[in-house]
């Protein structure tokens, strides 16, 4: 069943540049999605309308069958969809685990530890982490909420090869272990390889450019 | 995590701006409740001032619209007397402290053997008064009373005598003493009895007005009677020329002359076309000019200090919030919502004010009274009450408040994507 629904969605920029143009799109629990294309097409725009970050200038967009905007972009961002961004956005005073708590009343250390961070490393300073363990801390933060929905924006961008195959496990993981709904936006023909479903976005226009089966 | 935890966390772990915030804090607060310690320091210097110097008016017979007419002893006014009625009337009136009026006679005094009294003139200087501490020799520090008590209004046959005159004729307190105005003329004789003794401070010859009845009388021969006794003095004394000419009347807030004198003249039994009301508050506008002064230099640095500190405080919170929009981008994108955010940075400035406003308390003890002295004020005068820390807490904390609203909205105006994308 389709978690979210886009549709007809179209975003003008600054009232001049038009970067989305009529996007229809769904996406379900369980599977991982790729939004492909080249840097300014609006991906990045797309995924921040899906995850209640901005507002579409037409069109909708619906969670479970009710319009999002009209139900509050607010408890949209903290109930439904979890944000993992290439550049981690942690907050800087606060630890890896207290990051994560940001989201979660529950013990944040097992999903922490699940994503290979030590006691240690979960106590010290985000800042003082590498940047794939940033990016576990981030992965953290959005799987330790109740959202089922997981948006990642260039999750692996910022990271080397080998941690970059290791984020694209966790996230692989989590669509269909943990059965959440993962919408990642990459240039990277690596990572949307490994998704499910991958749309290309051109000039503003959406196409389902590849459909797979599942892998696990 | 609650933002409360948030909040304590930010100010823990960001304790260089935390400290900077505080020193500020702690600065303005301090330098505002020495303001606010030497202003009413200075209030009350003002009050004491008012009271000290005083002020009075007198209420005179108007002798330009009476009439004239000429007796034995020459021309006279027909103009009304003042009566002991009207003079009470007036001085009911609120916020006088005292009054005092004169019927002067001239009479002859006897001890009670009968023997008259031995001094330097041939009759008396007599004051009939209702409270002789309010007359102006007394007030001008020429006469101290020296024994006893003043003549006052509810005195009807008390006497007041010099100190010269009592040991030329071997007088104390209690002694009773018979006033003739006229023997010759059968006037009648009035009993009355020694109150006080007064001493001469001042020389006769410092007499400011020399030409009259007065100035032919030695200050040893000055005495005061009650108002009462004066009066019988002068029944059946046919003359019209004697009765009260006027009235002083002593206020206790010299700032507040002019408006007991617009209610003396609201009495309606009183006909104001033959009386004339004079202020004399010269010594007090001289002084209240350079109080007033200060007091107007005080508050300006009092609204100088708040409102630099004020925008001071808004330009550090204002960079202070543009430094976190990164952090401000990704609270919201995880779900809280902008007033949680709002409350935080609220909480964080307050939680630091907390421990700055009861320590500027403690430190304004010291600097008021330091600075204080600046203003000609000793510092046991200049004191940090409770009622200024209070205005200072909850004025503090609304404007802290505000200043925090002021410097969020650049930030909050925008939506998360906008936020997250101007970091990145």
């Amino acid at each position: 069943m389709n978690i979210i629904e886009v549709k007809n969605v179209g975003y003008v920029y600054n009232n001049k540049k038009k970067v989305l143009r009529s996007i229809n799109m769904s996406v379900e629990e369980g599977k991982m999605y790729a939004i492909l294309g080249p840097s300014g097409c609006g991906k990045t725009t797309l995924l921040s309308l899906i995850g209640g970050l901005d507002s579409p200038s037409n069109g909708q967009i619906l969670y479970d069958g009710q319009d999002i905007e009209k139900n509050g972009l607010s408890g949209h961002r903290k109930n439904h969809v979890a944000f993992i961004f290439q550049n981690y956005n942690l907050i800087d005073y606060l630890t890896p685990k207290e990051n994560v708590a940001l989201t979660s009343k529950l013990p944040t250390m097992p999903i922490l530890e699940r994503l290979g961070l030590t006691k240690e490393e979960a106590n010290r300073n985000v800042l003082k982490l590498s940047g794939g363990q940033q990016q576990r801390v981030a992965i953290a933060r959005a799987l330790a909420s109740e959202a089922k929905v997981l948006l990642a924006d260039e999750p692996t961008g910022n990271l080397d090869e080998d941690t970059a195959r290791d984020i694209t496990e966790i996230l692989k993981e989590s669509a269909h272990r943990m059965n959440k709904c993962v919408v990642v936006v990459t240039h990277s023909e690596a990572l949307a390889k490994e998704a499910d479903v991958v749309f290309r976005l051109k000039r503003g226009e959406l196409q389902i450019s590849k459909n797979q089966e599942r892998n696990d | 995590m609650n933002l409360g935890i948030r909040a304590a966390l930010y100010t823990m772990r960001k304790w260089k701006k935390t400290l900077l915030l505080f020193c500020l804090l702690l600065s303005v607060t301090t330098l505002v409740l020495s303001g606010l310690a030497i202003a009413d320091a200075q209030e009350e210097q003002a009050e004491e001032v008012r009271q000290t110097t005083g002020a009075s008016f007198t209420v005179q017979r108007d002798l330009s619209s009476g009439g004239w007419s000429s007796g034995s002893g020459g021309s006279y006014s027909t103009q009304e007397f003042m009566t002991g009625d009207m003079i009470q009337k007036i001085a009911a009136v609120d916020g006088i402290s005292g009054y005092d009026a004169s019927l002067i006679t001239l009479p002859r005094i006897f001890k009670e053997n009968g023997k008259e009294l031995e001094h330097e003139n041939y009759s008396f200087y007599n004051y009939g008064s209702y409270n002789s501490q309010y007359h102006k020799l007394f007030l001008s520090g020429r006469f101290e009373l020296i024994e006893g008590s003043h003549i006052t209004d509810d005195m009807a046959d008390g006497i007041i005598i010099s100190k010269e005159l009592a040991d030329q004729n071997s007088l104390k307190i209690g002694d009773t003493l018979t006033g003739i105005y006229y023997p010759e003329n059968n006037t009648p004789a009035v009993d009355m009895k020694i109150v006080g003794i007064f001493d001469v401070v001042a020389d006769k010859d410092d007499q400011l007005n020399m030409y009259t009845d007065s100035s032919y009388y030695d200050y040893s021969s000055f005495v005061f009677c009650s108002m009462e006794a004066a009066e019988g003095l002068i029944k059946g004394w046919g003359e019209d020329g004697d009765g009260i000419s006027e009235a002083y009347y002593y206020v206790t807030d010299a700032a507040q002359l002019d408006s007991v004198i617009k209610e003396v003249r609201n009495i309606p039994s009183i006909n104001w076309n033959n009386y004339t009301i004079t202020a004399n508050d010269e010594v007090y506008q001289n002084i209240s000019s350079s109080l007033t002064d200060t007091e107007t230099l005080i508050t300006t640095l009092i609204i100088v200090i708040t409102v630099v500190s004020m925008v001071l405080m808004i330009l550090i919170l204002s960079m202070s919030i543009r430094s976190r929009k990164r952090e401000i981008g990704i609270l919201l994108a995880v779900g809280i919502a902008k007033p949680a955010v709002l409350l935080q940075y609220m909480l964080e400035t307050l939680l630091i004010a907390m421990v700055a406003f009861p320590l500027a308390c403690l430190s304004s003890q010291q600097v008021a009274g330091t600075l204080g002295t600046l203003f000609g004020k000793t510092a046991e005068n200049v004191i940090v009450t409770p009622q200024h820390f209070e205005l200072v807490v909850i004025a503090g904390g609304i404007l802290l408040v505000v200043a925090i609203l002021l410097s969020c909205i650049p930030v909050f105006r925008f939506k998360p994507k906008a936020i997250l994308a101007q970091m990145e």
